[in-house]
């Protein structure tokens, strides 16, 4: 088989792997939350990627091999680094008064501009940056890459249903911390909407295949 | 489709992650549903302001600068290696690579130690050591090798025993250990500095860099862990020894 194969030039790589160089140092950047280690991270990724270009199969998503690559290299190397940072940030339970805010739209507030008009990007890096690197990743990929879930679940060598429930637990996380911004500079009151009854559980299952299951099983 | 349904597969509606038919059945939902309209009209607001708060950085020059350094080099051999501890072999590295690229010479040959483990491990030479605990041959070593060997991670069998060998002026560690099945499987680690390693097939196996050869009846893979250079050898084919290699990994990996 490999015979048949033409031999990538370092051409090839120049044309179809640099072009991603932007969006591969934007989520290194992201994703060890250091300039310089940013800087290695995508240089050692890219050193990699070239050795074994002939392995990268032509015509196939390059972005999406690029950063399989990327993601391996950083987790290999910084996770190990960075797990000690993390445990504060695992109690995720989502507190009361976030999830009434929420439900506050139910009721018809306009949560929305609450939540989103005076959002600052200082605010959204820096929630970002707070997430556990698992969740970090899904939500880099997924919100900013553009990836499909899929693509991520290759990408994080994990399942299809391990990358729908971190990407939502990643967004919700982000969204409480926002909340929480929101609240310590007065732009949202906490509590204001304790009259309203709390969402539902926050760890539902994002699943439409379950979904499918317990319709066929004779649910409503 | 009631609203605690709903809920579980909004985000995937959100992603246009569904099909055509799921699509339906929610969009029906949220026309009937003010709640539930919201919350998907907020998630989906949400992603475009993270989006938009979140634009791409730069890219450094000075990174752009290094890449084209680095790639422009051609053949990037281990250079962790030799680069972080050897600043001034690396001219020398960078002639030498020149000098096979002008002279157009095969470009991944084997390096000299896969061929040296391949002749020590056919020539069956006597052990310094012998005994069937791994941790015990692994410990002998300490003090006859600049550099700590840890046993041979294993899965099946045992070790046989240890020689000391020398991987260009400087000695290094070669374990012999029997598999179950009867399979010799011989493990020689070696200070990386010393030598480079490179074989004509090399991959990516659980994202780490693994080198391939083979010499008359064995096979050798060889690859580098925690700062030592590790070469394995064995009458297993490339699958099996492939196999076992990941293994180690998994068992004694990060």
């Amino acid at each position: 088989m490999a015979l048949f194969k033409k031999r990538p030039a370092p051409s090839d790589f120049e044309k179809e792997a640099l072009p991603h160089l932007p969006a591969l140092y934007a989520a290194a950047l992201r994703m060890t939350r250091h300039e310089k280690d940013a800087e290695d991270l995508v240089q050692d990724a890219l050193v990699r990627a070239y050795r074994f270009f002939d392995t990268f199969e032509a015509g196939t998503n390059c972005k999406a091999w690029l950063f399989r690559i990327l993601t391996n290299v950083f987790c290999n190397r910084y996770r190990e680094r960075e797990r000690e940072h993390e445990i504060l940030h695992e109690a995720e339970a989502s507190p009361a008064n976030f999830e009434q805010f929420l439900a506050g739209a139910d009721a018809g507030r306009d949560v929305e501009t609450a939540l989103l008009g005076h959002m600052v990007s200082g605010d959204v890096e820096k929630a970002l940056a707070a997430l556990p690197s698992d969740f970090r990743m899904a939500v880099i990929l997924a919100d900013l890459e553009d990836f499909s879930y899929k693509e991520i679940a290759d990408i994080m060598e994990c399942p299809a249903g391990t990358v729908m429930s971190r990407l939502y637990r990643g967004r919700k996380m982000l969204q409480q911390a926002l909340y929480q911004y929101a609240v310590e500079q007065g732009i949202i009151k906490a509590g204001s909407h304790a009259d309203v009854a709390p969402a539902d559980a926050a760890d539902a299952p994002v699943d439409m295949a379950a979904y499918r299951r317990r319709k066929e099983n004779g649910g409503a | 489709m009631n609203c605690a349904e709903a809920e579980t597969v909004l985000p995937g509606y959100s992603d246009g992650e569904i099909t055509e038919v799921d699509r339906g059945q929610i969009e029906r939902h949220l026309a009937s549903c003010a709640a539930c309209a919201s919350r998907t009209r907020l998630q989906a607001r949400f992603k475009a302001a993270v989006r938009a708060h979140l634009p791409r950085p730069p890219v450094p020059q000075e990174l752009r600068v290094r890449l084209r350094a680095v790639l422009g080099e051609r053949e990037i051999a281990p250079r962790r290696w030799l680069w972080a501890t050897h600043p001034r072999l690396v001219p020398a590295a960078v002639a030498a690579v020149l000098l096979v690229a002008i002279t157009g010479t095969v470009r991944h040959s084997q390096s000299m130690v896969l061929t040296q483990a391949q002749r020590t491990y056919q020539a069956e030479l006597p052990m310094d050591i012998t005994g069937s605990d791994c941790r015990s041959i692994a410990s002998w070593f300490r003090g006859r090798v600049d550099f700590p060997v840890p046993p041979p991670a294993i899965a099946a069998g045992s070790c046989q025993g240890g020689r000391l060998v020398n991987v260009r002026e400087r000695a290094a560690a070669y374990i012999v250990t029997r598999g179950e099945n009867g399979h010799r499987v011989a493990y020689l680690v070696f200070d990386p500095r010393d030598e480079s390693i490179d074989a004509p097939d090399r991959r990516l196996v659980n994202g780490r860099e693994i080198y391939f050869g083979t010499g008359p009846g064995v096979s050798t893979a060889a690859y580098h862990d925690r700062g030592l250079g590790y070469v394995v050898t064995s009458d297993l084919d490339e699958d099996a020894l492939t196999r076992l290699v990941t293994a180690s990994f998994t068992k004694s990996g990060p």
